[in-house]
């Protein structure tokens, strides 16, 4: 095979993310926010965890605390809202969705980013990128970048420089672009530029004489696994253009997390995926527990392959819980709520859940009385004894144990309508 | 145009508490007779979304569509992966806010157009003058 036709063959990956993702779901629906100073703050109103460009011109910091921002906030003509984890979650899924046609290879990285594994010619994949980035701006009304690489990390790098070079339009493809203009870019970028890379690693591979990227991709990779471990070492790998950090179908982030799988064989059917969703319930749950997190929202979403374009099928759901919780009975129902979008005789070829607006548990562990089989250690008769001694409310399972108000009522003062998930709360069009 | 009552949910949130709940009695006894006939009910969303990742439910706030039947308090089907032809009836971005128009692209130039004599046309020099933010492909009206 000559060398054009293997590079055809090889398989690259696409990364997307949606820039400033909860301020540009905020603009999608209002306008009037295009230009304005915009910052998104996190859970109960307490710092900006989202910074428009305008707001970072600002010099406000990310996790800046909202108190302090407060006071100048009209003079700054600063904008800043609540926490929309409903919009957020809906248009994060339609994002989602829509890159799914692009390749049935898809991980969602988090709620505003996914890689894709993408094939093509360097002209096909730049204007896949092209596509890709026009398709979620025209559909959803999100602004993406998309960087497309060899290998994950310099895919979320290509991303970042798409981002920060006007000269890209928003999309980078690596291979495209000329080697002594790629060998600049790495030998002016610091190593914690690169994923995975931060803080205490970035001082010992300073103190061991590496400082750019360049540095780091000539290193060896077996010394640095001896002197590191086997994850820096794929990561020099992936620099250096070698593959080796896989998809993956399972991550933790920050503020989400999220299980999705393609799948060996397709799913024809709503009992199959009904079991899928079950699994991915559990999981969750278990996974939530060990974080010591509760979940107040869930995604669930399956979709056809793209090889397959003649039925094609992409249902999704954004399910509001109705208290935060990681109790696998509640998450798989709540996941089970794409059922009724499955169209049966399609042949699914991946699924998932997301459950995002992550809070911690608190005190109280009432996963542990969900755990079986929790009749074999009393938990009715224990109930009981409490109530019977302190009263009601001061004890029972989930949120029926909470006594007083309930912790989990985020305060979201600044919220702005939940614009497509509530019926009572659609966008408003002016007829005048 | 079609006219449909109470429409409850166009691909947003679905309510745990709905899922909870089986729509469907369960049968105890004889099957019915029409059990094999059904075929499941008419899905709304199936028939009025094209494409659920552009399309977006919004309301109406004012009176100057009414000529092309769009009365304040309706519901419109917004398609945003439509292209806007002329005579589409469009939501604009005007001022920073969204608003509802019918497009005309004429040789002068275009207009965005009231559909009641009591409110103004608005002259656009070109289209790419222009943000539009999608096409109305339904009107969900009250009646």
């Amino acid at each position: 095979m000559s060398k054009p036709a293997l590079m055809r063959h090889m398989p690259q990956i696409a990364h997307v993310d949606v820039n400033c993702f909860y301020a540009s779901a905020e603009r999608a629906f209002d306008p009037s926010l295009e230009g304005k100073p915009v910052i998104v703050l996190s859970n109960n109103d307490g710092c900006a965890v989202t910074r428009s460009p305008e707001a970072k011109a600002l010099g406000i910091a990310m996790g800046e605390p909202w108190f302090k921002l407060a006071p100048r906030a009209k003079e700054w003509g600063l904008v800043a809202l609540s926490s929309n984890y409903e919009l957020y979650g809906d248009i994060s899924a339609r994002v989602m969705e829509l890159l799914g046609r692009y390749s049935a290879w898809l991980e969602v990285y988090s709620i505003d980013e996914a890689f894709l594994g993408v094939k093509g010619t360097p002209s096909e994949l730049a204007s896949l990128g092209t596509s890709m980035k026009a398709a979620v701006r025209r559909n959803v009304g999100v602004p993406v970048c998309v960087g497309i690489a060899p290998t994950k990390t310099l895919a979320k790098l290509a991303n970042k420089w798409a981002k920060n070079n006007k000269g890209f339009a928003g999309v980078c493809h690596w291979d495209s672009v000329p080697a002594a203009e790629r060998e600049a870019l790495l030998g002016r970028l610091s190593v914690e530029e690169v994923w995975g890379i931060a803080g205490r690693l970035t001082r010992r591979l300073n103190g061991m004489g590496i400082f750019t990227i360049a540095d780091l991709v000539r290193a060896d990779p077996v010394a640095i696994r001896d002197k590191f471990n086997v994850v820096v070492m794929r990561t020099v790998l992936e620099l250096q253009g070698t593959p080796c950090i896989p998809m993956e179908e399972e991550r933790i982030g920050r503020d989400q997390l999220i299980f999705s799988r393609s799948f060996a064989k397709p799913i024809t059917t709503a009992a199959g995926i009904r079991q899928v969703m079950s699994v991915y319930g559990q999981q969750a749950s278990a996974r939530l527990a060990k974080h010591g997190l509760q979940a107040k929202v869930l995604t669930a979403f399956a979709g056809t392959s793209h090889f397959n374009p003649k039925d094609t099928s992409y249902p999704s759901v954004c399910v509001p819980l109705p208290m935060p919780t990681a109790d696998p009975v509640i998450l798989t129902k709540a996941g089970h709520a794409l059922l009724p979008r499955i169209v049966e005789g399609v042949r699914y070829a991946r699924a998932g859940i997301m459950v995002t607006d992550l809070r911690p548990s608190g005190n109280q562990a009432p996963l542990s009385l969900f755990e079986n089989p929790h009749e074999e250690r009393h938990i009715g008769t224990l109930l009981e004894d409490v109530t019977r001694r302190y009263g009601r409310g001061s004890i029972g399972l989930g949120h029926g144990g909470i006594r007083g108000g309930p912790d989990w009522t985020m305060k979201r003062d600044m919220l702005s309508p939940r614009y497509t998930t509530h019926w009572g709360e659609l966008p408003l069009v002016k007829a005048a | 145009m079609g006219v449909i009552v109470g429409p409850r949910v166009i691909d947003a949130g679905v309510s745990l508490l709905s899922v909870l709940v089986s729509p469907m009695p369960v049968a105890a006894g004889f099957p019915s007779p029409a059990q094999d006939y059904f075929d499941g009910r008419i899905d709304l969303n199936a028939h009025l979304i094209k494409d659920v990742t552009g399309t977006y439910v919004v309301r109406v706030s004012g009176e100057s569509m009414e000529g092309a039947g769009i009365s304040d308090g309706d519901e419109l089907i917004v398609d945003r992966a439509l292209e806007p032809h002329d005579g589409s009836v469009v939501v604009a971005v005007l001022d920073g806010e969204l608003t509802i128009k019918r497009l005309r692209i004429t040789p002068t130039g275009v207009i965005l157009q009231a559909e009641n004599p009591a409110y103004p046309d608005i002259a656009v020099p070109a289209l790419s003058d222009l943000s539009i933010w999608g096409t109305a492909v339904r009107c969900l009206h009250h009646v």
